[in-house]
């Protein structure tokens, strides 16, 4: 129905990651390990010096500043840590801006679907500034999802909430993986927050080193504890 | 994405409004221009279509001179004229029409209607006749030559009643008559605040004109024809002779309305010019403010892109945005204008240049005209702010601060340099006698240059104006000071406005300087006289040569004599017929009249060459570089073609330098003698004889000239002022209209200000977390503002006085004009400029007081 095949990324100081179509993904790392140099490389917002990036058969280091425009606007979705949403646009307008900016009129049921996952149906008429960081969070998530791109990257999308918003935001992300098949890759530092995912990939000065599928909160501890040491 | 561009802009109501003032500013005053001319014209429409209502034809002299400012002179018909035709079939009355200068002394003895600067005194006739112009409110006609009626404003100005003695002085002289009637034009009291002062027909023609003439005859026909028949009919009468034409009265209707258009569109167009000055400076605001916005915008636009917008999107909706300013500001702007208009009439009637004005003329025009200027003028000033818009990396919404993307600074400045470079060699050939248009360029270059080079040099010129602030203001003082540098391209941007109304002011005030200077010294060494009666009537009327001989008469008095001014066509026989188009041929030129009798050893005309006594009659002086461009030599014959149609045969016998003679060619006043059309004198100079007491014999002129209620008596040194000081009245109206933009860039200072308080709350909040109290904070702001302003003011007045020197340079030839600079208006420019700085900052400096310490430092 959509997508193409796994996502596959090369990146990176010599590194070659893929992440996985339908899959949530969790990148995690110190400060300065490099994971947000590589999720703005992978998602077309910074260049590369050399190697490449594929999402799906796209080799993104060959398209040009219109065509990767294009490609942020159908293929990939983005939910930053901060300052997500177009303060002067209410909820729904924020949600359905990249189909706006793209002139297509997008899929209604999905979009409902969407909305009615993030559970703010009657608060689409306001104003960013009138919703709480997390009510704000969910809707650049329904954002990111209104398109239905092959790739959601996310940057520390809790790192501005308190745990129990933080959570539901959380739990949401999942619930887009598992029940509406979306693909994210988050960059955290979170081990709360890394759990959520399917596997982690942990980076440490430009290289992986290492990965976890099925990561509890206190695996993650433990292993960043033997990373550390 | 346009819906959502619109309701983007919509949802910051409050900055457009902000940001759209100076497109506000611009466009009320050039809607304000556009709605009084506009409703003056109309009502002169209107006025004329009533006062012409039962006029069917015209009868006038085909003889004309054009003059300047769409006036022109034309030649009497004899009265004799008007029995012809009386008897045309279809024709019910005809009357004569004069309008010649006559001045109504009030009874304090002084003229009613300012004299020179105000509106024209008239005089006329008074007839029974429908077609006649003016109708009678109280009492009746004049008959006979001792009765005279006025016109209702005039009479109500001096508090004359039916019954009272009048003292009107015409061309004949001074005369007493009785007033037996009040007249009103048309349904108003006084055409434009002209006086008037009408006679029976024989009575108007000896006092005002010539005995046996008027200016033209009006005609009623009894509507059995239609008027162009009726015309027809007329011509067909006239004696061939006499040169005379017969216009329809829906023809004399539309010419009168046009002739008064021309004169009304000149000062309108003059307001105009310097409200798209205003517009270009507004622009400058306009552009800083989209700078400031886009920049302080950069993560939302950033954002844009990073979810998929393309840079082409970002760009137009600023651009969209903007347009919504141009319409919004344009339309407030006009709506501003219409109120001004109103204010412009009030400072017109204050100053006694009274506009008569029925109801608001809001053309759909003045509104489209408007609108647009507006919308193109924001739309251009905000085009490079979009583009630039549109580059930002998506990345740059992850980034915490807003950054102003800064240009090369070194293509920055080769460019400012070479532009102005070019300018240079623009201004500098236009030293050397390059053409006009040239110097406007290379000024327009310099400018381009100055601004932008601006960037580059605001930095170091900002810290350098800003030291003093920072070692006697303390962290506040040093604080203002690098906030002044810290983003150069922002402050040169706030300075350009106040820079370029700082260079135009200076630059005409250094010229204004310089020709004063100029006169006073030239005036100071022609006239060797004691005192001076002048007239500034403008070439409308003037003291009546009768009045001259008389005080020539006077016991005391060595010598006097008179200079005036009248109008001749000029042709020269050897030039081939064809360069003259037909047009041109009837354009008039400046002759002045002097008596060379009395002139000698009085005023120096600056005669080069030729003797002035050898004038007669049929004698010409010609300026020396006209004749030299002409080819004239002495003896060259011209032809000189008077204003009745006479042809002079005139020889030119010498020459003169341009400097103390107003015209460049001067005639005796005996070419005139017989002309039905009379000369008057301008200035009359007069020297004391030796051993007879000044203040006596100045009295004893004094009491002539107030007889006649004619001119201005001065002494040497008041006359030398008063010549001076006429370049002062330009001056003043250009400091007016540059005033408006000042206004603006004041404007552009507050905008910028608050933007930058906006964009720094996190950094006060955080100064004020530390302990900065809020009298520092405004201190900061304060001072920030006024080392901007002085920034601009300082390289404006460097500015103006380079442009003041070459441009003074460029006006005189040989170097007669020197260059002197006003010193003490330019302290005044920069002190002026300082307490701009202080006010403008008010407002921004409170906003920065209001910034709450928590929420600034929480904000992200």
């Amino acid at each position: 129905m959509y997508g193409s095949g796994d996502s596959e990324v090369r990146a990176l100081d010599g590194i070659d990651v893929s992440f996985e179509k339908g899959k949530f993904t969790a990148i995690m790392g110190p400060s300065g390990s490099g994971k947000s140099t590589l999720m703005h490389c992978i998602a077309g917002l910074d260049s590369l010096t050399s190697g490449s990036v594929f999402i799906g058969d796209t080799n993104l280091s060959s398209l040009n500043d219109k065509q990767l425009t294009e490609l942020r606007r159908e293929k990939v979705g983005f939910v930053f840590q901060a300052f997500n949403l177009i303060p002067t646009l209410n909820a729904y307008e924020n949600i359905t801006l990249p189909l706006t900016l793209g002139k297509k009129k997008g899929d209604s049921a999905w979009i409902d679907r969407v909305i009615d996952t993030i559970s703010l149906r009657d608060r689409l008429d306001h104003r960013p500034s009138e919703l709480s960081g997390g009510q704000q969070q969910r809707v650049a998530i329904a954002r990111a999802l209104a398109s239905q791109p092959d790739i959601i990257f996310a940057d520390e999308p809790t790192g501005n909430l308190d745990s129990k918003t933080g959570s539901e935001v959380l739990a949401f992300m999942r619930r887009a993986v598992s029940d509406l098949g979306q693909t994210i890759v988050m960059v955290t530092h979170d081990a709360v927050a890394a759990s959520y995912a399917d596997r982690i990939v942990f980076l440490a000065d430009g290289r992986v080193a290492g990965e976890m599928f099925s990561p509890t909160a206190q695996k993650v501890l433990d292993y960043l504890k033997r990373l550390g040491e | 994405m346009f819906r959502l561009a619109v309701k983007m802009t919509l949802a910051r109501t409050g900055r457009l409004v902000l940001t759209s003032l100076a497109v506000i500013l611009g466009t009320a005053f050039l809607s304000g221009t556009f709605v009084f001319r506009d409703t003056i014209n109309q009502t002169f429409d209107r006025l004329f279509a009533d006062v012409f209502r039962d006029v069917d034809a015209y009868v006038r002299s085909t003889t004309f001179l054009e003059l300047d400012f769409g006036g022109e002179q034309r030649a009497a018909t004899p009265v004799a004229v008007l029995d012809a035709v009386r008897n045309v079939e279809g024709v019910t009355s005809a009357t004569g029409d004069i309008q010649a200068f006559a001045r109504v002394i009030g009874k304090d003895g002084t003229p009613l209607g300012s004299e020179g600067n105000g509106p024209p005194t008239f005089g006329g006739i008074a007839s029974s006749d429908s077609a006649g112009l003016w109708s009678i409110t109280s009492g009746r006609l004049p008959v006979g030559p001792n009765e005279v009626i006025l016109d209702k404003a005039t009479a109500d100005n001096g508090a004359f009643v039916v019954g009272d003695s009048v003292r009107v002085v015409a061309v004949r002289g001074a005369r007493e008559f009785t007033l037996v009637g009040i007249a009103s034009y048309g349904d108003i009291s006084s055409p434009g605040g002209a006086t008037f002062a009408l006679f029976d027909q024989p009575t108007a023609s000896e006092f005002l004109l010539q005995p046996g003439f008027v200016d033209a005859i009006l005609v009623e026909g009894d509507d059995s024809v239609g008027d162009d028949v009726l015309a027809k009919r007329i011509d067909a009468a006239l004696p061939t002779e006499l040169k005379l034409e017969t216009l329809t009265g829906a023809e004399i209707t539309a010419e009168v309305q046009g002739q008064i258009k021309d004169v009304l569109n000149i000062f309108s167009t003059f307001l105009i010019i310097f409200s798209y000055i205003a517009l270009g400076i507004g622009s400058f605001v306009i552009y800083n403010v989209f700078s400031i916005t886009a920049a302080q915008r950069q993560r939302e636009n950033a954002l844009l892109r990073a979810i998929g917008a393309s840079r082409r999107q970002v760009s137009r909706a600023l651009l969209i945005e903007s347009t919504a300013m141009g319409i919004v500001g344009s339309v407030i702007g006009f709506g501003i204008g219409i109120l001004l208009s109103q204010m412009l009439n009030a400072l017109l009637k204050a100053t006694g240049f009274e506009v008569p004005t029925q109801g608001l003329a809001i053309s759909p025009n003045s509104f489209i005209n408007t609108l647009i200027a507006g919308v193109v003028v924001t739309i251009s000033a905000a085009w490079f702010p979009a583009r630039r818009a549109g580059r930002v990396p998506p990345l740059a919404a992850l980034r915490d601060t807003a950054l102003d993307t800064a240009g090369s600074i070194s293509r920055r400045v080769v460019i400012g340099l070479v532009l102005v470079a070019a300018g240079g060699v623009g201004m500098f050939a236009a030293m050397n006698d390059a053409p006009v248009q040239v110097l406007g360029l290379g000024v327009l270059g310099v400018f381009s240059g100055i601004l932008v080079l601006g960037p580059a040099i605001a930095r170091p010129v900002a810290l350098f104006i800003g030291l003093p602030v920072a070692k006697l203001r303390g962290a506040s003082g040093v604080m203002a000071r690098q906030n002044a540098a810290r983003n150069p391209k922002r402050t040169s941007r706030t300075a350009a406005p106040v820079l370029l109304g700082v260079a135009l002011v200076t630059a005409f005030t250094a010229l204004a300087a310089s020709i004063r200077s100029e006169i006073r010294d030239t005036f100071g060494n022609a006239f060797s006289g004691d005192i001076a009666l002048t007239v500034d009537s403008q070439g409308f009327g003037g003291i009546p040569l009768t009045i001259t001989d008389q005080i020539a008469e006077l016991d005391g008095v060595a010598q006097a004599t008179g200079v005036g001014f009248t109008s001749v066509r000029l042709i020269d026989p050897n030039e081939p017929a064809s360069t003259t188009q037909a047009s041109a041929a009837q354009r008039g030129v400046f002759v002045q009249t002097i008596n060379p009798e009395t002139i000698g050893g009085l005023f120096d005309l600056g005669v080069t060459q030729g003797d002035l006594g050898s004038l007669g009659a049929d004698g010409i002086f010609v300026d020396a570089e006209r004749a030299e461009s002409k080819g004239w030599d002495i003896g060259t014959r011209l032809k000189i073609i008077r204003v009745d149609g006479v042809e002079v045969n005139a020889e030119v016998r010498g020459f003169v330098s341009g400097d103390t003679s107003f015209a460049n060619y001067v005639a005796s006043r005996d070419m005139f003698a017989d002309a039905p059309s009379p000369i008057f004198d301008a200035f009359v100079y007069i020297k004391v004889a030796p051993g007879a007491v000044f203040d006596d014999v100045r009295d004893r002129v004094a009491a002539i000239s107030s007889d006649a209620g004619i001119g201005t008596l001065q002494t040497k040194d008041e006359f030398i002022d008063d010549q001076a000081a006429q370049i002062n009245q330009v001056l003043a109206l250009i400091y007016g209209l540059l005033g408006l933009s000042i206004i603006i860039a004041i404007v552009g200072i507050v905008i910028t200000l608050l933007l930058s308080v906006f964009e720094r709350r996190r950094e006060i909040g955080l100064l004020r977390a530390v302990g900065m109290t809020k009298s520092q904070v405004r201190t900061t702001v304060r001072w920030e503002s006024v080392i901007t302003s002085l920034l601009g003011a300082v390289s404006g007045v460097v500015l103006g006085i380079v442009m003041g020197i070459v441009v003074v340079a460029a006006l005189s030839d040989e170097g007669d004009i020197t260059f002197r600079l006003p010193v003490n208006e330019t302290l005044w420019i920069v002190v002026i400029s300082f307490v701009l700085g202080v006010v403008a900052a008010v407002y921004p400096a409170w906003r920065a007081t209001k910034v709450n310490v928590v929420e600034a430092i929480a904000a992200t």
